[in-house]
């Protein structure tokens, strides 16, 4: 299609393309369209919901097709820009000269966070996220690990058991996602820190069980993210030793 | 995000879990799509293998893109099937299955053409959507049919009911917003939003 297509006439296309009924050109005219109007793509969405109301349930699918696809995944892995989650057990076995120089980083960073006493812009904010996250946040969180635009930092734990990911916007916007900390008592919460200019600073607190939590840090001189376990309420200054710690990933 | 439970996990945490490459958590997405995804892509193109085939990218895209679901735009069972239907229109407008294409509609003709209440089966609210379907003007009802299980252009459906190109694009479109504002009438409103 050699021109744009006015709203009025994208609008009258709108079921049409909702249905994969329209022409290759004006497919590409009306994708282009709907990047602009979010009012058009809720429609698309509201079409595309009745759509899949027509379809039946379908029971269930053949036999051993389930194989095929996880067979697949093995032959074709996923090509996201994302730390790949591993097993505890095969974090392990990450090449000898990598862990070697992560555990030397992160030693080091621990010992300066236990001696660490200087403390600026002291946020106590509550950032803890609801127990089960809106869907919302989480397509928020997805969005930004997987935007190479982000800055990210993977945090983990000494003895490799605990980890988080942090993404963070050059907005300010960031994500913390934490597959794998474990429950604390009512009384204990979760704290995030930013390290930057060889200062820690509290970004906010996380919650006794956080697993995706939005928060607000514009970065300056950041050289990592940690996670502390402190008092419930949080602390202005902490010299807990973290129970998650990373670096700051040059990409 | 802990795996355990993930029988409960909304549709957003799954695509979460997804993007996390946890396969435990597509094999669930799976576990609840699956059916519908392989039944719309053989409603389209008969063939039970081209439908595993769409089946299969269905779900290995879901796998390597997760981000390109967009809960705020409907579930994520609508959005697998919008790509299940895209894929499956793709297939029978190809080349190769157009001798296929032809044989099944010379079928359907003789069967007495697309039921789409026979469509409607199985699911909890079927009873709903099938009153919402009654109600539809039958021009409106044909042109979606032919269009969605069809696999039709508007322009092919136009030449099918030698009608107008604009008044079968605004058929179509009108009967999706009835249907919907009917559906939500109806008491399913709640299908509008993630569960």
């Amino acid at each position: 299609m050699d021109r744009e297509l006015t709203h009025d006439e994208v609008t009258e296309l709108l079921g049409a393309y909702a249905l994969d009924a329209v022409e290759g050109d004006e497919r590409d005219a009306v994708d282009r369209h709907l990047n602009e109007c979010p009012r058009c793509r809720a429609e698309v969405g509201d079409h595309r919901t009745v759509a899949s109301f027509l379809g039946s349930a379908g029971g269930r699918a053949p036999d051993g097709l389930w194989d095929r696809i996880a067979g697949s995944l093995e032959e074709a892995p996923p090509e996201l820009r994302l730390a790949p989650v591993v097993p505890i057990t095969q974090r392990r076995s990450v090449s000898l000269r990598v862990g070697a120089a992560a555990a030397a980083v992160a030693a080091g960073v621990i010992a300066g966070l236990g001696l660490e006493v200087t403390h600026l812009n002291h946020q106590v904010d509550h950032l803890a996220a609801p127990e089960r996250p809106d869907t919302a946040l989480l397509s928020a969180a997805t969005q930004a690990l997987a935007d190479p635009r982000t800055q990210r930092v993977s945090m983990r734990s000494t003895d490799g058991r605990r980890s988080a990911e942090v993404a963070l916007g050059s907005d300010g916007t960031g994500f913390l996602v934490a597959e794998d900390l474990p429950a604390l008592p009512s009384d204990r919460t979760y704290q995030l820190w930013a390290l930057a200019n060889g200062q820690k600073i509290s970004v906010g607190v996380l919650g006794a069980s956080p697993h995706v939590v939005a928060f607000r840090y514009v970065p300056s001189g950041l050289s990592g993210f940690a996670v502390t376990d402190e008092q419930a309420g949080g602390v202005v200054s902490t010299q807990n030793a973290p129970v998650v710690l990373g670096n700051l990933q040059r990409t | 995000m802990a795996i355990d439970g993930l029988q409960e996990a909304s549709d957003g945490a799954l695509v979460l879990a997804i993007a996390r490459y946890h396969q435990e958590a597509l094999a669930e997405a799976y576990r609840r799509y699956g059916g519908a995804v392989f039944a719309l892509a053989r409603r389209l193109l008969v063939e039970q293998s081209l439908a595993e085939e769409v089946t299969q990218e269905v779900f290995l895209r879901l796998w390597q893109q997760p981000d390109r679901f967009d809960p705020e735009r409907g579930s994520l069972r609508s959005y697998l099937l919008a790509q299940s239907h895209g894929r499956a229109v793709d297939m029978l407008r190809s080349e190769t299955s157009r001798r296929r294409r032809e044989e099944r509609e010379a079928r359907e003709t003789a069967e007495g053409g697309y039921d789409i209440e026979r469509e409607v089966l199985d699911l909890a609210i079927g009873d709903h959507v099938k009153e919402v379907l009654e109600r539809l003007p039958s021009e409106e009802r044909r042109a979606i049919e032919l269009a969605y299980f069809g696999g039709l252009t508007y322009r092919e459906v136009a030449t099918r009911l030698d009608q107008p190109e604009g008044t079968v694009k605004s058929r179509i479109r009108s009967g999706l917003k009835r249907m919907r504002a009917d559906l939500v009438d109806a008491g399913i409103g709640g299908v509008w939003t993630e569960s």
